[in-house]
This record gives C-alpha cells, structure tokens and sequence, in this order.
C-alpha cells in the first residue's frame, strides 16, 4: 500500500489525484466549503443586524428552561445538546474507522449510536423550539426585551430560529444520509464493493454539521 | 489500505468503464443520448442552446425596451396585439411592462445566458476533452446540473406568463421592491418565481462547479501537470472556485428575503411605509445587509462571466497568432489575483447608500488594485498578437474584439471605482455602459469566439465564414454605437432605469441619440439571428470537417477523433508530455502537448 | 517524505487520537460554559464582558479546529489538500469585518440622524415583561392562526 507514495511522488503530474483522495472526498469538502459560505453569510447577517441595533436580548434570559426543571437554569439544556452532538461526532468516527478496518459490525454499531445521537438532537431542539413557541417567540414574534429592558426588534428569534432551523435542517439530512449508509452496510454493499468510503463522505457531512454547531451555540447562547 | 486500493484502482476502473460506454454507445437510446445524456459533451450542447434560447429572449426583451426609449412618442400599434395589454397598451410599452423587460432581461442575460450559457457550455466541453479525461468526475451530477438550470429556466419563463408579470424591481433585486408584494405589481407571484428559479439556479451552478473542480484537479491524464494546463482550464478553473464560494451567500441572502416575504421577519425591512396599508410592524432590519449578501455574489459573478472568456480568448489569440501565450505563468497569476480580488470589492456597487465612507475607501483601494492583474491580461493579449503570423478567422476576429472591448470597458470601471467620482456616475448611463462593454458584450464576444472556434469539435462541421464575418463587424461596431455614446449621456447625469426621458427638459438633447441607439440596437440583435441560422444550418448541412487537428492547434481535444463517442478517446487517453503553447517552434508551426520532448530541442 | 508517513500514519494514530481530541473539545466546552456563567454576572457593555466574549470566540476557533484537523481528518491528509481547503476560508476575514463595520457604522448613523430610532431605543418596556406573560396566550393564538 505505500510503495505508491514515496518520496519523488510528483503529485501535480496528472495521472493521478494531487491529493491521494478520491474524486467524491475531493467534491464532498469542496461542498462543504460551499455550505460554510452558507452558514457563514447567516451568521455574519445575524452579527451585522446585533451591531447595527442599539439593545440586543441577553441569551441567557432567554434560553433558561430545562425539561422537567422549568425555568432558571441558562446554558443547561444547550449544553446537553452540545455534548449530545460531540459524543454522535465521535462515534461517527469510530464508524469511519471501523470501515476503514473493514470491520462491519463496529460499523454497524457506530452508525446506530450516532443515528442515536443526531434523533436526540433533533428531539432536543424540537422541544426546545416549542417551549420558545409557547412563550410567544416565533418568526416575527418577540416577547424577549433587550438586556438594558428596551423593546427588542423581532430579529432576536427571526435569526433564532431561521438559523437554528437551517442547522436542525442539516441534522436531518445528515440523520438520513447516516440511516441510508446503515441500510447499505447491513445489505453489505460496501462489503461487496470492498471499501467504506461512502462513510467516510458521511462522516464528513456529520462532522460539518457538528462544526456549524460549535459557531451556532456559540453565536447565539454564550456571546 | 482500502483507501489505496481505491485510489490507484480508480484510474484503470474509469478507463475501463470509458472504453466500455465507447464501444456501446450506438445502443443509447434517444433518451439517454439526447436528453438525459451524462455525455460532457452533449450536456455541454445543451447548455448552449438553452443559453442561445435566453439569449434571444434577452436580446428581444432590450430591442422592446429600447424602442420605448427610442421612440418614446411613436405609437406602434402591433405591440398590443404581440404582447397584450399589460406589457403594451395603445402602442407604447407600458411602465409595469418597462420595468418587467428591463428586469428580465438582465436576470437572464446575466445568469441564464452569460453563467450557464457560457461557462456551462464551455467548462462542461472543454475541460474532460483538454485535460485528457473521459468524462466529467461524476457525469451524473452533471446531468442533474444541467437539469436543475432547465428547471429554473421553466420556472423563470412562467413567471413571464403570470397575471402580475414578472419580477420588475431590478435584477439586483433590492428589497423592499423585493421583500413586499404591495410594493409594485411584479413583487407578487413574480418575485416569488423569481426567487425559486434563481434557488435553482444556484444548486445547479453548485452541482456543475464541484465537478469542474474536482475533474480539473483529480481527474488530468498523465503528464498534464498543472501548469501545462491550456489557460482555458485554468480560466474554467477559478470562475468554478468563484462559483462554488459565492453562490452559496446569494442563497443565504434568498432564504432571508423568502422570510421577509412570507414569514414576517424583518431581516431587510425598517420604517417602511405602503400606501393605502400604512406602517408596516416590520422594525430593524437593513436594507443595506441585502445588498452586502447581494453584491458578495454579486460583483464574483461578473469575473464568473467574464474569466471563461479571457481563458477561451487567451488560447484562441495564441493558437491564431501561430505564437505561444506570452506570460503564461503571469496570465495564471493574474487570474488568481482577479480571483481573490474578486471577493473583496463588492461594496463598491454600494458607494451611495450610506455604506460608511471609510470602509468605502479601502474598497476603491482594493477595486482599483484590479486594474493591475487587468492591465497584466490586456498586455499579454497584445503581445501574443505582436508580430504574429495571424489567421483571421471569425473566431479569431471575435477573440481580438474582445480584447478591444475589455480595454475600453475596463477604463471607465476606473473610474466608477473611485467612490468620490461614483457620487455623479452611479446610477446612470455611464454606468451601464461600463458594464455592457465590459461584461456584457466582451463576454458575448468570448462565447462566439469560443462557439466559432470550437464548432468543428462539437458537430464535426464548420459554421460559414462569409456569415461570420458580417456577423462580426456588424456587432462590433454596433457594439461600440451602442454602448459608447451612453458614457456621455451618462456623465451629463441621465439616470438608468427611467421609463421616459423625453419630459425632462435637461435630456432634451438625447431624443435623437437615443433614436439612434435603439436603431443601431435592432440592426445588430436582427444580425445575431443571423448567427444562430448559421448555427442551425451549419449543425446539419456545414462544411465537413476533414482534418482532426482543422486550426493546427497543439491542445488535447485535437488529438480526439472528429466525432468522439462518449468516452472521447477511442483507445488509451494519449499522454502530454509539453505544455499547451509550443507553436513556432524550432521552425516547426505547432507541436501538439502528445509529442514527447525530443532530444535536441531547444527550451522554450 | 512527508507524504508517505501520512499515509502510514493514518491508521495507528487513530486510537488515543480521537479519544484525547474528545476529551480537548469537551474541556473546551466546559471552559466556554464557565465563562458564560461569568458573565452573567458582569455588566453589559462593560469591558470583562466583551474581553469574555473574545475568549469565548478564540475558544470557539480551537474547537474548530480540532473537529476540522482530527474528526474531518484534515491533519493527516496531504499538505496540498489542506492549503486548498484552508486558504479561501481566509476570504472569512475581510467577509466578517466588512459586514460587521458597515452594521456598526448603520447603527450609529442612525443614533446621529434618526432622532425616531435613538428615542425608541432608550425607552425602558418594563410593563411588557408582564405581558409577555399574559399575553401569552393571544400571542400563541396568532401564530396558531
């Protein structure tokens, strides 16, 4: 497997991909640069409108319920969604790796904890959206005050949940994407076909999803 | 090791399957070889058509609106009965009506015609072929890229046909004309279409440029190392790059105005007042951010537009010069540099509305610094030609024309990058001639350059020269009539986007030459009907090709057969050895990339 | 040189790898919750506040990094790839300070020239956070509708 590489390799030559990966990896990052271009014009649109406007709602008056705890806990619940979102990422790991060894059945398993992790998240921010919902935020709707007790502009949810929901969007087709990759392995498709690289194109996916995550929680519970 | 096994099998793997779509294709189905066919080549027609589809459409759209502004007092009274009465009534374009082709035609022209027409037509032909590959790295998102744009060609047509017209606020489309459906009648149904075919439009643009990047850089045969590249690719290249990361912030900025319109958000909207409405609750937004998001896309996509051309010319003056590309390293240099450029300068479209004047300076700073991988083209181009031993083919004719159109075009853009002298320019006619010149027609100019020199690849069949010529010299100096008499209408201030200038006592002066520009704007779109009958004709009953190499040029496209099947090379993909530009060599007139180095040859 | 061990390396260094980079991202984590109660009980506008929020952000970039280079792989992959990928994000600064200068620059030419947007601005609205109880109920009922 290394004679190919060595150290003349000459890898702009042509004949060969300059970056020892395959054309679907390659067009898979390359996507997902794209889509950081996406996430990241929502965000720095939500971060202009913040800086253009004189009051903004404090987070952590706003997100403080826990379920089953009710209110008065601030970071809890997003931060259980958070770790919820790591621990999938890191089993998506263990499931490209278990592919890269070939080995179907940690394949499986990986696949099956991070499908877990990623309905778990989803769940959470299902509930999330509808306690928000019940407390009369919603698109164009804004029952928060700003953190100096003005009246808030709408924009506070409208980015909310414009941004949350494209990123809960992303969960969701990564969560199908994952279910589709477990069908194919329990069918032994990457058996036959003699490699997991689908998974690791999947895990690229889950991983983004887990990275825009990390800007999001970041952007609109802590600062 | 999986992983390896895959990497150095792939090769031998697509080769194979190649070979095997060769052998086979006399079996494909009208279906599969016409109309979802996962050929590069056919996809590539096929953007081509659909662009030259627009393209008429477009063109017909600015003959109307220009006879409105020609002829302002003239009643013509078959427009009625053409167009019906919300577009035309007692013989005049309506204003609704204006608006709507102005808009129309630049969100097709822009889009439909110079982004998929042409990089999709010409990235999706040439680059497998010149590169040395079978097809592209996924044929099959190709094809979906292909048929993603037909959908949103569908749906931006019907948006023509609806009771309320089309979209009619402008193709920039500011909000609120954009976010409010009371604003004017095309922000309803229209807008709405309008927005979906553009969403369309994006995911095709992203489905097409991944392939492109990722088939340039994976996909090259053996020996084509990068900088062996033609500049076509290279150009192809960065207008996928630019593609790939702009288009996604356009979306964005669509998601947010699509809430503005139907979910109460106020992203864009503030203070806003309808009449027979009132105030509207939508409090704290910035129109301003819009066209931030817009204008992000906005100004990469005029080098999207335009970088497929300067490729295509650079490799078309080289090979019809019979003189290798002077610079070859410094015309890559300066496509990148116009490339990262490209990404930092959008705000000077924004000058005037309020965007904080220091950060506009160091915009003119970074837009003027564009003059300089500019100038860096201009004067490669001019050399290449310098004592050249030139054929003046149509293609050629046109390649040379656009070099001309890209100096006198590119000047004015110096000026309209400086913010102070923006104040007096923007939004007149200055400023539409600038871009017409050079986006518009230069980039047209590059498309028929590439389509005239590149037709005996795509139907083994040669367009007529004598069609040629006259289509040539009739558009260019058309082009010139048109466009350069609208910098002094503008710098005496006369706005863009006017419906009717004769009451203005100040343009008074213009009736004339607005008649003569409209006049000189028929005559020219009637002689591009001209090229597409030579088009037509040509697919069917054209001279045959005879030669596989017709222009004597050293890329790889050449070395395929005159008809390629699907799969391009009938054996093995040949191996490149030298650059794409050895032409008068060592005495010898063209030395084609397969020929390996000999031994006494001299360095170039 | 390098190029070759990376291939080899990929598949021994996995193991501690992943679990060390699992236990950096949840440290960091819990370094940004830490903050987050902090500030709480700072000031708005005051400078700890804002001096918080940046290391928070200059968190935020670790973590991105480590999901990026360990769990998307991009450290072990070559060099060329990795400058591909890296380098246009860099088009992120000029994005991000642009936007955010020009946001900052709107706000404050409208506390200078909109007497209407400076007022509306200062007005305190404690009642509403009553009614934003009791109006609970018919805010609901809207969306509902």
């Amino acid at each position: 497997m290394s004679t190919a590489t060595t150290a003349t390799t000459k890898w702009w030559n042509g004949g060969k991909s300059p970056f020892n990966v395959e054309y679907g990896k390659l067009m898979m990052w390359y996507f997902l640069m794209s889509d950081a271009f996406t996430f990241g014009a929502f965000l720095i649109s939500y971060g202009t409108i913040r800086f253009s406007t004189n009051g903004w709602p404090d987070p952590n008056e706003v997100f403080q319920s826990f379920p089953g705890l009710g209110s008065g806990h601030p970071l809890m619940f997003v931060s259980l969604m958070t770790f919820i979102l790591i621990i999938s990422s890191v089993t998506m790991v263990q499931a490209v790796k278990a592919g890269h060894e070939m080995k179907k059945n940690k394949v499986v398993i990986n696949l099956i904890w991070t499908i877990i992790g990623g309905a778990a998240f989803l769940g959470c921010q299902a509930w999330e959206w509808n306690h928000l919902h019940a407390e009369g935020a919603w698109w164009g709707h804004n029952p928060f005050l700003n953190a100096d007790g003005t009246q808030s502009s709408t924009n506070f949810t409208n980015y909310f949940f414009t941004i949350t929901g494209f990123h809960g969007f992303h969960v969701f087709s990564g969560l199908v994407i994952n279910i589709v990759m477990l069908i194919m392995t329990l069918n032994n498709t990457f058996e036959k076909r003699g490699h997991y690289l689908m998974i690791e194109k999947a895990g690229l996916y889950w991983h983004f999803v887990d990275l825009v995550w990390v800007f999001v929680f970041t952007c609109f519970y802590l600062i | 090791m999986s992983n390896e096994a895959v990497l150095h099998g792939a090769a031998t793997s697509h080769d194979a399957h190649g070979d095997h779509h060769h052998e086979h294709h006399h079996h494909e189905t009208f279906i599969s070889k016409y109309v979802f066919s996962m050929d590069h080549k056919m996809i590539a027609k096929q953007f081509l058509i659909t662009g030259m589809v627009w393209a008429v459409i477009g063109g017909l759209m600015s003959v109307l609106f220009r006879l409105q502004l020609g002829y302002p007092d003239t009643s013509f009274p078959w427009l009625e009965d053409l167009l019906g009465k919300w577009w035309a009534e007692k013989g005049h374009i309506t204003a609704q009506g204006y608006y709507a082709l102005v808009t129309t035609h630049g969100t097709v022209l822009v889009f439909f015609v110079l982004t998929a027409g042409l990089s999709g037509t010409f990235a999706n032909f040439l680059i497998p072929l010149q590169v040395g590959a079978r097809d592209m790295a996924s044929p099959f998102m190709n094809m979906l890229s292909y048929w993603f744009f037909f959908t949103a060609s569908v749906v931006m047509l019907s948006s023509i046909f609806v009771e309320t017209g089309p979209f009619s606020g402008g193709w920039t489309a500011y909000p609120p004309l954009s976010a409010l459906g009371d604003a004017s009648p095309g922000s309803k149904t229209g807008m709405d279409l309008w927005l979906v075919a553009m969403a369309l439009f994006v995911v095709s643009s992203l489905l097409g440029g991944l392939n492109y990047i990722a088939t340039i850089l994976n996909m090259r045969t053996k020996g084509m190392s990068m900088t062996r590249l033609p500049l076509t690719i290279w150009a192809l290249f960065f207008t996928a790059v630019l593609g790939v990361l702009s288009f996604p912030v356009l979306l964005s900025g669509f998601i947010l105005l699509i809430f503005d319109r139907n979910f109460g958000t106020s992203f864009y909207l503030s203070d806003i007042f309808v009449n027979g409405v009132g105030a509207l609750p939508n409090e704290g937004g910035s129109a301003i951010l819009f066209q931030h998001l817009f204008w992000f896309l906005g100004h990469p996509e005029v080098y999207i537009i335009l970088l497929p051309a300067m490729g295509m010319v650079s490799e078309i003056l080289s090979v019809n010069a019979r003189k290798p590309i002077f610079g070859y390293m410094a015309m890559i240099g300066s496509l990148f540099a116009i490339s990262i450029l490209a990404f930092l300068v959008w705000a000077h479209h924004m000058f005037v509305t309020g965007l904080n004047p220091f950060l506009g300076s160091i915009f003119v700073l970074l837009t003027l610094l564009i003059a300089v991988p500019s100038a860096i083209k201009v004067f490669n181009w001019l050399t290449t030609l310098w004592r050249g031993n030139i054929r003046f083919t149509p293609g050629m004719l046109f390649a040379i024309g656009f070099v001309s159109l890209f100096i006198s075009g590119g000047l004015t853009g110096i000026w309209l990058g400086n913010s102070a002298l923006d104040i007096h320019l923007h939004d007149t006619y200055f400023v539409i001639a600038h871009f017409h010149i050079v986006m518009g027609v230069a980039s047209m100019f590059g498309m028929f350059a590439g389509v005239y020199h590149w037709y005996p690849k795509m139907y083994g069949r040669y367009l007529n020269n004598t069609l040629g010529y006259i289509h040539f010299w009739v558009t260019m100096i058309g082009a010139y009539l048109i466009f350069w008499p609208m910098h002094y209408e503008g710098l005496a201030g006369m706005p863009r986007r006017y419906y009717d200038y004769s009451i203005w006592e100040s343009f008074k002066n213009f009736v004339e030459l607005n008649k003569f520009i409209s006049t000189v704007a028929m005559i020219v779109f009637a002689t591009q009907l001209l090229f597409l009958l030579n088009f037509f004709y040509s697919i069917w009953k054209g001279r045959k090709v005879t030669s596989q190499n017709p222009w004597g040029s050293n890329t790889l496209e050449w070395t395929a057969p005159i008809n390629p099947g699907h799969g391009n090379w009938p054996g093995e993909i040949p191996e490149v050895h030298r650059w794409a530009y050895d032409y008068g060599k060592d005495g010898r007139e063209f030395i084609s990339q397969v020929e390996p180095i000999g031994a006494d040859e001299s360095h170039h | 040189m390098e190029q070759s061990e990376v291939v080899h390396i990929e598949h021994h260094q996995n193991k501690n790898e992943v679990r060390n980079v699992t236990i950096v991202l949840s440290v960091l984590t819990i370094i940004e919750l830490v903050l987050g109660f902090m500030m709480m009980k700072m000031e708005h506008g005051g400078t700890g506040r804002m001096a918080t929020k940046i290391t928070i952000l200059v968190l935020m970039l670790a973590k991105a990094y480590y999901i990026v280079g360990y769990f998307m792989h991009l450290k072990h992959e070559l060099r060329n790839l990795i400058m591909t990928i890296v380098v246009p994000l860099a088009l992120f600064v000029w994005f991000i300070t642009a936007f955010l200068y020009d946001g900052n620059s709107f706000r404050n030419l409208r506390n200078n020239y909109d007497p209407h947007f400076k007022e509306q601005s200062t007005i305190k609205a404690t009642p509403k956070e009553h009614k934003s109880e009791e109006g609970h109920g018919e805010e609901k009922k809207h969306t509902m509708e």
